[in-house]
Order: structure tokens, then C-alpha cells, then sequence
């Protein structure tokens, strides 16, 4: 045992060269009989943590000789083929974001009618007669079955599938790989359990996931083939790399925003705003086309289903409605009360935040389990019935039906020809309700009624947000939003006793703006979306003025939904800039040394021992000069990455092999294409006892003009050129070029400013 | 300033033999110079390159013109009145004025209670016809051309159009092809079968309170509620049927609505049941539902509270970071958590 023990100490096995042959299943031994020792590093979950799960993506190419080879082959009219491709890809986008929003739309509108005309027989059966217990019953068992499928495919297939899907995308679009994000597999489970969620009633809405969804679909198209499928189209090869895709999923992104709101320079706005870093004209150009064909196909669609083809009436997932008329205008007098509306907003969306921050906290701890979190999901689902009935049994707000367009009029204990006006608001999909309370017309609904649903739905909204659900969190937000907002209407115009300008619906509008900026803290893109929902430019400025106060306020007490979450996941994701007050630190603080670095002919031996070795898992490997008779660290040649070698060992790429011409071509870009995304891990790969003594030539696959910084560079700098540049890697290097460090994103990511000024986050094992 | 006449090829020059059309085509006519005039004026080359900087300048108003004029309108027999329009013509549009008239004095003396799709449909068909009339070809094809043209458009007010619009505009409203035959003369059967049944039970609740005389309490309605329950849940039932009928045809949110004397007939009776009777009284069974609903916002609590305590706590595994100088913090952090 000693001496495994000693080989696992951190700075043995970074010596290059060094490593005797150590079986890789003696090393996980070794390994699970150490853990009872570590009992002093294992920690509760908190949101200072960074997970060793998440890696870069590599969105620096590596300019190799291959690369430049290729790249020389290509003339101008091939370069010309590859954009008319990118036009045809987004598209492709375009049409299929907008057919699976269609299908979502389509399949939610006719399941819930379903439930809900079921459940509304139900009731009136046994209002006449007695025994509305059942109906209670009724109503929560079918919300909670529905949901406990929706949940169970979630947390049993694919867990990246919960919730919203917005704080994964924009981690990705942040560089950060997080595994399994924009897989088919995830597309159909997102896609399904949002469609269950939302049947099921629970207190969510289906716009946020369409932006996943749209991701994925520009993830899959691009590549050209289907990994889970196993089908490859052998087409778009050219874009089988993270920088190219990236670009797409930045398309996918807008045309998932652009579908679910009908707001297509709202989702190209959006891309800017979460993703991309480099941004280039052309590349805003293609996404807005993706946008626009988005929702237009969606347009088209619903509107051939909705049985008038010509009229072009459904533009998103949720449509705010008509906001033209003369009643709906505002006056200059109202902006500072819209202004308040928005501190309102703030505040509400802190609250919502905060109480959501615990609740996630509590659930990364101790609900953890996937039987545990459906069982959590199908409870959710039952009390948000629950909440619904006994609201709606205690309501005395009865409102004549006629001239109403009420889909599922409760009766209940009003009288004949009257509906019950709490179950316009609990007894519907969320969007219709937002809708409602949007342009019903004054009086439909007493403040009371307002009152009592504001409270029960924040708090439901705040539960539900988080469960291993597909779900998003728009229209919830724009729920309270609207209801608090309509409520905050009414009683202004009792107090002026006037109703000169207080039409209930404006305020509902701004109201929800108010709240859901609170909540996710989005600026520009959140204007332009609600803008555009609403159709009315006018309304640009006071919803511009109400989320500006919003975040304000809002980010005075804690950080936006989206942003919380991405911590508490532990990822490491780069802000705009660097901490403000990280001038202090250099490079040499910041990188992590000693670095394994690799020799330009290493033995094979040594790759597959590094490779495999369990406890560090690098990805990139500074390439040095090979110098046999120095045990100190040459010069920098070049970096070469995990994935590469990988193939190289696959194709046996030895230099012996080659002198005696066994390798029948050489390798070229092709193949590393070909195994991206899913390089196969290294256990897969069977490298012989002879094979192990072989030589390998690495010049021709690393990159040899990494990007380098001196000892002395601040943190600031280092950070700038990370985030600039999309970086993997940064080799940290002294004044003879030799390796001393090397930055990763997660060295920078941890330096974060906290309540206490800089802090600094550890790396942990999740 | 009968030279000018040739230079009108709009206007028909068969009626002007007639005597009393014959200011028909008069070049007089105050209207002349502006729209209707000049577009008809304009189709001649002759007319615009002559006659036309004559007219504009002002000569139509010269006390010689209107002298003229007055001089025409006497020897026509006719002073003042339509002196634009052919005997045909002038007999449609009276006709359309009764019969405009008739449907409004319909519509307004049977809007409550609201019986304007029973009472008014022959009305309706009546108007619509006369409009039809005057808008299209009846008989000689170009001369009824020639009435259309005069009498719904000649004018800025359109005052004939609007009218029949307005019409159209509240039928519509009221979604009275609803309840109508698809030809549209007489109610449709099931229309006359739930006015039957309302009738019915109108009189149900007219013999029950007879019964119990004027001076009872109001609030003592029980024989009502008793004795016409049954054709009141059959009226309900129906009215509930035939909404779902219509549901399931139309698409659009217009034809979500019954016609109106429907809706409303059974909204009075709603009302009457269940406002003035009192009749509709369910029963509140609050007990099972307090019960039920507290025992499922009880299992949360209990869930939370048993994954708190059973659930094993998931903890998180440092790893050391290799950096130079983080010896340091890494002891921070570490005391912090221990």
C-alpha cells in the first residue's frame, strides 16, 4: 500500500516521464481505499463551490499543420459553398424550432382542454349533488400522475432536461460544456416533459424551454448526423468543431425565443445578451434570418390548424394580445407610477429569488435522489391542485357569463348563467390566464380575487421553479406579474376616483414586466421581447424604465434567477469581466503548477498512463521540446488536447509503426471530425504492452502557436483574454519559454466578488 | 347651354324623352363640377379639353345659371324634390325608407326583452332584398346600374349604405342566423323547440306563485323550486346542448354565441331560478373538502420533514488545487466548513 500511496501524492505523477506502469484498476483501488482519509475535505453542497464536471469547450481552433493544410486546400468558391450552407442550416432551424414549438402548442392546447372539460363535468356533476371532495381528488390525481410521467422521464433519462433550460444554454454559450445539453435524447425528454408539465398543471409555461429546445435542434442540425441515432447525413462536415457550432446553438437559441414569443429581434438580441462573445455581423444577420423563419413557420402553421390560413394571427407560443386601442395608451403623468411598478417588481423578484435560492439549496442536498424529486414533483403537482380548488371553492366572485370568453367556466356556487371569476385565473393553462388579465375588461375580477391568487401563485411559482421538470419560468412570472399589476390598476383608479387613465389591463402589462424582470434581470432583450409580444413600439419606454428599475432594485438584494442557479450548479462561468477588485493577482497566483506537459516524441506508455490517470482530469498538455538528457522542463513547443491524443492512439499513430509502413494513410482532419463530439474515453481504448514502448510524434497535431502569458499578467488581462478569445487553455510561461503554470477556465471563474469583497471558490468533486 | 349635352355619354339619353326626367343630364347641376360630375365629364376627351374650364370657373353660379336652373326645375313639375333620381329608382329607395324604418321600429320595440331574431327577421329578409334591389341589376340591367350608382355612392354620406351596414352590423351581433332556418325564413326547429319549452316553464313559474299569492315572503319560494324543477333543468339542458352543438361547428369566437333571443331568454330564467327564487341552492359539502385538501398540503410537510431527516446529505469532495500559493486560503476555506 505505501508505495501506491506515495505515487498518488499530487506532485509525483506530474513529473513527465516518470510514471511506471501502474494498472489502471489497481489505481481506482487504491483510490476508494483513500477516501476514508479525505472525511476533512468533504464538505455540505454550498454555492461556493466549482464541480470538476464541467469542462471548456474548445472554441480557439487548434491550428495545426492538418488544420492549415485543409484550410489551404479550400479555394474562394469552396469558402462561398460553406456560407450558402450556413444560410441553408439556419434555415433548417428556423423551420424545425418553429414545427416543434407548433407541436407543443398544439399537443398542450388539446391534452389540457382534455383535462380540464373532464374536470369541469366533474365538478358540475357534483356541485348539484354533493361530494365535491372528489372532485378535489380527481383534479389532484390526474396533475399529479400527469406529472409524475413528465418527472419520471426527467429524472430517469435525462436529468439535463429540468427545468428551463436558459441557465444550461447560456452556460454553453459561455463555453462551458455541459454534458448531454444539446442531445436529441435531451430534445425529446425536454420537449415531453414540458408538454406533461404543463398538462400537469403545475405553475410553469412552455416558453422557456423552447429556447433549449431551439439550441438543440441547432446543435444536431449543424453536425449533419445523430450520435444517439447513430445516423450520419455526411453532410456539413465543415462544422463539426465547438466554434461552429457554437455559432449555430446561438442561432437555435434566438429562434427558440423567437417562436415562443413571436419576438424575433428579441431572440437575436437575446443571443447577444447571454451568449456569444465574438460577435460578428454576418453571424447577427444569419440569426436574425433563423428568427424570422421561426416564427413565421410557426405562424403559418398554427394558423392552417387554427382554421385561417391566410391570416398570419399566431406569431409565438403566447401572444400578449392586441395592445392598440385608445384606452391602452399611457400618458406621461403615469411613467413614475410605472416606475414605482418596477421597484415593486424588484423587490418581489428578490423575495421570489431568495426564497428559491433555499429551496434549491435544500433540494441539492437532501432531494438528490430521483425517486425523491418525482415523488417532490407529483407532490407539487397535487397541492398546486389543491391550492387551486380551495381558492376557488372559497371564492364569492361571480361574474355573468355572457359576453365572456371564458374556456372553462366553473360555476360552482354562483348562480345560473355565472362563472366563478377565480377560475378564469386557476382553472386554465398559465398562458391563457396571463392573456385574461392582460384584456379582460374592467370589473371581470374583484381585488380580492387578485389578491388572494397573487399570494398562492408566488409561492407556488417560487416551489415549482426548480423540480425535475421541464418547465419554464416566463409565465409564471408574467402571471404574478399581471395579477398584481391589474390589482395595483383597480385600486388606483379607486383611489383617484377616476378612471380617466387606469385601464387594469395596462397595468397588468407592466406589472408583469416588472416581476418577471426582477426575477431573471434581463435588459435589452427582455424590452424587445415584451415589445414585441405586445405589438405596441410605444410601450418600449415605460417597459424599458420599469425593468431598468427592476434589476435595479432587484440586484441590490440578490442576483437574477438564472444567475443563482448556474452557481449553485457549480459551474464555472466567466462574467464579462473580471472582478473589480482582482487587480492584485498575476498569472503566477492564478495558474495551476506543476503542469503535465508532454514531450514532442513521447512514449506511448507515458500518454496512456497520463491519460488514464483518474485524479486529474486535464485536458490539454503543453508539448515540449524533447530533450532526453535534461530532467528539466524544455522549452514550449506547441499544446496538444486529451481528444486529439485520443484519436492519435486509436489510429495508432506510432512512429515505429510508420518506419515499417503499417499505417496505410495518414491522419487527417477528417478523423478527428468524425469522433467529435463523443471521443471515446481512454479505458476504451486497448493499447498492447509492445504498442506501450512505441514512440509517438506529436508536432504534427499540436497546436504549435498556443497562446502564452508571463508570470507578471493580472488577473484582468488574463480574464480579457479568455473570455475574448473563447481560451481552453493558457500556458503560463517564464522568460526561457519554459512551462511554470497553466490557467484554465475554472483558476479564473473562482475568483468571484462576494458580499465581503473578492472570494475565492474551491473545486470539488460532484 | 343644351350644347353641352352630348358631351355626358354616362348619363342615358333615354329617359330624357320622358318629361319629367329631363333635368336628368342638366349641366346645372350645382353637384356637376365635383366628383360625380367631372369623373363622368373626364371620360370624354371633348368635354375636358372644352367644356370643362368653362364650368369650373364659376359660370354654374352666375345669377344666369340659377336662374336657368329654377327655370328647368319649374318646367319639370318637379321643384325640389329628387330632381337626380328616376321615378325607378326613387320607388326603391322609398321602399328601402319604410322598410327601414319598419325594422327599426321592430328592432328597438322588441329589444327587452329581447325578441329581435323572432320578431324581425321577415323585416331583416325584407331590407336585404330592397338593398339588393337597388344595388344590383333588377330588370333593365343599365338603368339600375345607373339607381346603384346614384343612390348609395353619389354622395359623401352614403347614407343608404350606412344604414343597411348598421343593420347588417346588429344582426350580426346578435348572431340571429343562429337560430334561423339555413334559408333563414323562420326559426329553426330547435330554436322553436327550446322557446317552446321556455314558454313552458315561464308559465310553470307564473302558475306556482299565483298559487302561493302575492303577499308571501319573498324569500319562500319552495313551491316553485319543487313543482317546475323538471322543466327547468330540461330547458337548462337544452340551452347547455345546443351551445355544445355550436361550439363543435364554429370555429371562430363569433359563433361561439347562441342568437341572442336565446341567450337572453335563458339568461332571465337563470336569473329568475336562482337570484329571485333562490332555487338553485348546491349542496356545500365543505367538510370533506377542508379534510381532503389539508391531508394532501399536510404530505409535503411530512415529505420534506422525512427527506431532512432520513435522506443522507450529499457531500461534496474537495480537491486540492495545485497552485503555488494556495496554501492559505485552502486553510480558510477548509476551517470554514469544518
Amino acid at each position: 500500500g505505501n508505495e501506491s500511496d506515495l505515487k498518488l501524492t499530487p506532485s509525483s505523477f506530474l513529473r513527465i516521464g516518470q510514471l511506471s506502469n501502474v494498472d489502471l484498476n489497481e489505481d481506482i483501488h487504491e483510490l476508494e481505499t483513500e477516501v476514508p482519509r479525505q472525511r476533512p475535505n468533504e464538505i455540505p453542497h454550498n454555492e461556493k463551490l466549482l464541480s470538476l464536471k464541467y469542462e471548456s469547450l474548445d472554441y480557439d481552433n487548434s491550428e495545426n499543420q492538418l488544420f492549415l493544410e485543409e484550410e489551404r486546400r479550400i479555394n474562394h468558391a469552396a469558402f462561398r459553398t460553406v456560407e450558402i450552407k450556413r444560410w441553408v442550416i439556419c434555415a433548417m432551424i428556423g423551420i424545425l424550432t418553429g414545427l416543434v414549438a407548433c407541436f407543443i402548442d398544439i399537443v398542450v392546447e388539446n391534452l389540457a382542454g382534455l383535462k380540464y372539460r373532464l374536470v369541469k363535468d366533474n365538478i358540475d356533476k357534483f356541485t348539484a349533488k354533493g361530494g365535491l371532495s372528489f372532485s378535489l381528488l380527481l383534479w389532484a390525481t390526474l396533475n399529479a400522475s400527469v406529472v409524475m410521467v413528465g418527472s419520471l422521464i426527467v429524472a430517469f433519462i435525462e436529468p439535463v432536461a429540468a427545468g428551463s433550460g436558459i441557465p444550461q444554454i447560456k452556460c454553453y454559450l459561455n463555453g462551458v460544456k455541459i454534458p448531454h445539453v444539446v442531445r436529441l435524447k435531451t430534445l425529446v425528454i425536454k420537449v415531453c416533459g414540458v408538454i406533461l408539465s404543463v398538462v400537469g398543471g403545475l405553475a410553469v409555461g412552455k416558453e422557456g424551454p423552447m429556447i433549449h429546445s431551439g439550441s438543440v435542434i441547432a446543435a444536431g442540425i449543424s453536425q449533419g448526423r445523430s450520435t444517439s441515432l447513430k445516423r450520419d447525413f455526411k453532410i456539413f462536415e465543415y462544422f463539426r468543431r465547438d466554434t461552429e457550432k457554437r455559432d449555430f446553438v446561438s442561432a437555435g437559441a434566438a429562434a427558440g425565443v423567437s417562436a415562443a414569443f413571436g419576438a424575433p429581434v428579441g431572440g437575436v438580441l437575446f443571443s447577444l445578451e447571454e451568449g456569444a462573445s465574438f460577435w460578428n455581423q454576418f453571424l447577427t444577420w444569419r440569426i436574425f434570418f433563423a428568427s424570422m423563419i421561426s416564427t413565421f413557420t410557426l405562424n403559418s402553421v398554427l394558423s392552417v390548424y387554427h382554421g385561417n390560413a391566410w391570416d398570419l394571427s399566431s406569431p409565438g407560443l403566447i401572444n400578449f394580445g392586441r395592445f392598440d386601442s385608445e384606452k391602452m395608451e399611457y400618458t406621461i403623468q403615469e411613467i413614475p407610477i410605472f416606475i414605482f411598478m418596477g421597484v415593486v417588481g424588484g423587490i418581489l423578484g428578490a423575495l421570489f429569488n431568495a426564497l428559491n435560492y433555499w429551496l434549491t439549496m435544500f433540494r441539492i442536498r437532501y432531494i438528490h435522489r430521483p425517486c425523491l424529486q418525482v415523488v417532490e414533483a407529483m407532490l407539487v403537482a397535487a397541492v398546486t391542485a389543491t391550492v387551486g380548488f380551495v381558492m376557488i371553492y372559497c371564492s364569492r366572485d361571480c361574474q355573468p357569463l355572457q359576453g365572456s370568453s371564458v374556456a372553462y367556466p366553473l360555476q360552482l356556487f354562483c348562480a345560473d348563467g355565472e362563472y366563478n371569476s377565480m377560475a378564469t385565473a386557476f382553472f386554465n393553462t398559465p398562458e391563457k390566464s396571463v392573456v385574461n388579465l392582460f384584456h379582460d375588461p374592467p370589473g371581470s375580477y374583484n381585488p380580492m380575487t387578485l389578491g388572494m391568487f397573487t399570494v398562492m401563485y408566488f409561492f407556488l411559482a417560487c416551489w415549482t421553479y426548480g423540480l425535475t421538470v421541464s418547465a419554464g419560468v416566463f409565465i409564471p412570472s408574467l402571471l404574478i406579474g399581471a395579477a398584481w399589476g391589474r390589482l395595483f390598476g383597480i385600486s388606483l383608479s379607486y383611489l383617484t376616483k377616476s378612471s380617466i387613465w387606469a385601464d387594469p389591463g395596462k397595468y397588468a402589462l407592466m406589472g408583469a414586466a416588472a416581476q418577471l424582470g426582477g426575477i431573471v434581470r434581463m435588459t435589452l432583450s427582455l424590452t424587445v421581447i415584451m415589445m414585441e409580444a405586445t405589438g405596441n413600439v410605444t410601450y418600449g419606454f415605460p417597459i424599458m424604465l420599469v425593468l431598468m428599475t427592476a434589476k435595479i432594485v432587484g440586484d441590490y438584494f440578490v442576483e437574477g434567477l438564472y444567475d443563482m442557479h448556474i452557481q449553485l450548479q457549480s459551474v464555472p462561468f466567466l462574467h464579462w469581466e473580471a472582478p473589480v477588485t482582482s487587480h492584485s493577482l498575476t498569472a503566477r497566483e492564478v495558474m495551476s503548477t506543476p503542469v503535465t506537459c508532454l514531450r514532442r516524441i513521447e512514449r506511448v506508455g507515458t500518454v496512456v498512463d497520463i491519460l488514464s490517470d483518474t485524479s486529474s482530469n486535464h485536458n490539454g498538455f503543453p508539448v515540449v521540446e524533447s530533450n532526453p538528457d535534461t530532467t528539466q522542463v524544455a522549452g514550449l513547443r506547441g499544446l496538444i488536447l486529451r481528444s486529439q491524443l485520443i484519436v492519435l492512439l486509436k489510429h495508432k499513430v506510432f512512429v515505429e509503426r510508420t518506419n515499417l509502413s503499417l499505417v496505410q494513410r495518414r491522419l487527417k482532419l477528417k478523423d478527428f471530425r468524425d469522433a467529435y463530439p463523443r471521443f471515446p474515453p481512454i479505458q476504451s481504448i486497448h493499447v498492447s504492452q509492445d504498442e506501450r514502448e512505441c514512440m509517438i510524434d506529436l508536432s504534427e497535431f499540436m497546436n504549435p502557436s498556443p497562446y502564452t502569458v508571463p508570470q507578471e499578467a493580472s488577473l484582468p488581462r488574463v480574464f480579457k483574454l479568455f473570455r475574448a478569445l473563447g481560451l481552453r487553455h493558457l500556458v503560463v510561461v517564464d522568460n526561457r519559454n519554459e512551462v511554470v503554470g497553466m490557467v484554465t477556465r475554472k483558476d479564473l471563474a473562482r475568483y468571484r466578488l462576494g458580499k465581503e469583497g473578492l472570494e475565492e471558490l474551491s473545486l470539488a468533486q460532484t | 347651354m343644351r350644347t353641352a349635352r352630348p358631351c355626358r355619354p354616362a348619363r342615358p339619353r333615354a329617359p330624357r324623352s320622358g318629361g319629367t326626367s329631363s333635368l336628368q343630364g342638366h349641366p346645372a347641376r350645382p353637384r356637376a363640377p365635383r366628383s360625380g360630375g367631372t369623373s363622368s365629364l373626364q371620360g370624354h376627351p371633348l368635354c375636358r379639353d372644352t367644356l370643362l374650364p368653362a364650368r369650373t370657373n364659376g359660370a354654374l353660379w352666375t345669377p344666369a345659371g340659377l336662374r336657368e336652373l329654377a327655370e328647368e326645375l319649374w318646367s319639370a313639375g318637379l321643384p325640389g324634390d329628387l330632381p337626380d333620381l328616376e321615378p325607378e329608382c326613387r320607388s326603391l329607395l322609398a321602399a328601402f325608407a319604410e322598410g327601414s324604418a319598419a325594422l327599426t321600429g321592430c328592432l328597438a320595440r322588441r329589444a327587452r326583452p329581447v325578441r329581435l331574431c323572432q320578431g324581425c327577421h321577415g323585416h331583416y329578409r325584407r331590407l336585404l332584398a330592397q338593398y339588393d334591389s337597388i344595388a344590383r341589376a333588377v330588370g333593365n340591367s343599365s338603368e339600375s346600374h345607373n339607381c346603384a350608382k346614384s343612390i348609395l355612392t353619389s354622395d359623401r354620406l352614403h347614407i343608404v349604405v350606412t344604414l343597411s351596414e348598421f343593420f347588417n352590423e346588429t344582426w350580426e351581433a346578435a348572431n340571429c342566423a343562429n337560430c334561423l332556418k339555413n334559408n333563414s325564413e323562420g326559426l329553426s326547429n330547435s330554436t322553436e323547440e327550446f322557446l317552446d319549452l321556455f314558454n313552458k316553464s315561464l308559465t310553470c313559474f307564473e302558475h306556482n306563485l299565483q298559487g302561493q299569492g302575492i303577499d308571501l315572503s319573498p324569500n319562500n319560494y319552495t313551491e316553485v323550486c319543487k313543482n317546475c324543477n323538471e322543466t327547468y333543468m330540461k330547458l337548462n339542458d337544452l340551452y347547455n346542448h345546443l351551445q355544445r352543438l355550436n361550439r363543435q361547428g364554429g370555429e371562430s369566437a363569433h359563433s361561439a354565441h347562441l342568437c341572442i333571443d336565446v341567450e337572453d331568454a335563458m339568461n332571465i330564467t337563470r336569473k329568475l331560478w336562482s337570484r329571485t327564487f333562490n332555487c338553485s341552492l348546491p349542496c356545500s359539502d365543505t367538510v370533506p373538502v377542508i379534510a381532503v385538501s389539508s391531508f394532501i398540503l399536510f404530505l409535503p410537510i411530512v415529505f420534506y420533514l422525512s427527506s431532512f431527516l432520513h435522506s443522507k446529505q450529499k457531500k461534496r469532495i474537495l480537491i486540492l488545487p495545485k497552485r503555488i500559493q494556495s496554501n492559505a486560503n485552502l486553510v480558510n476555506i477548509q476551517e470554514k466548513y469544518s
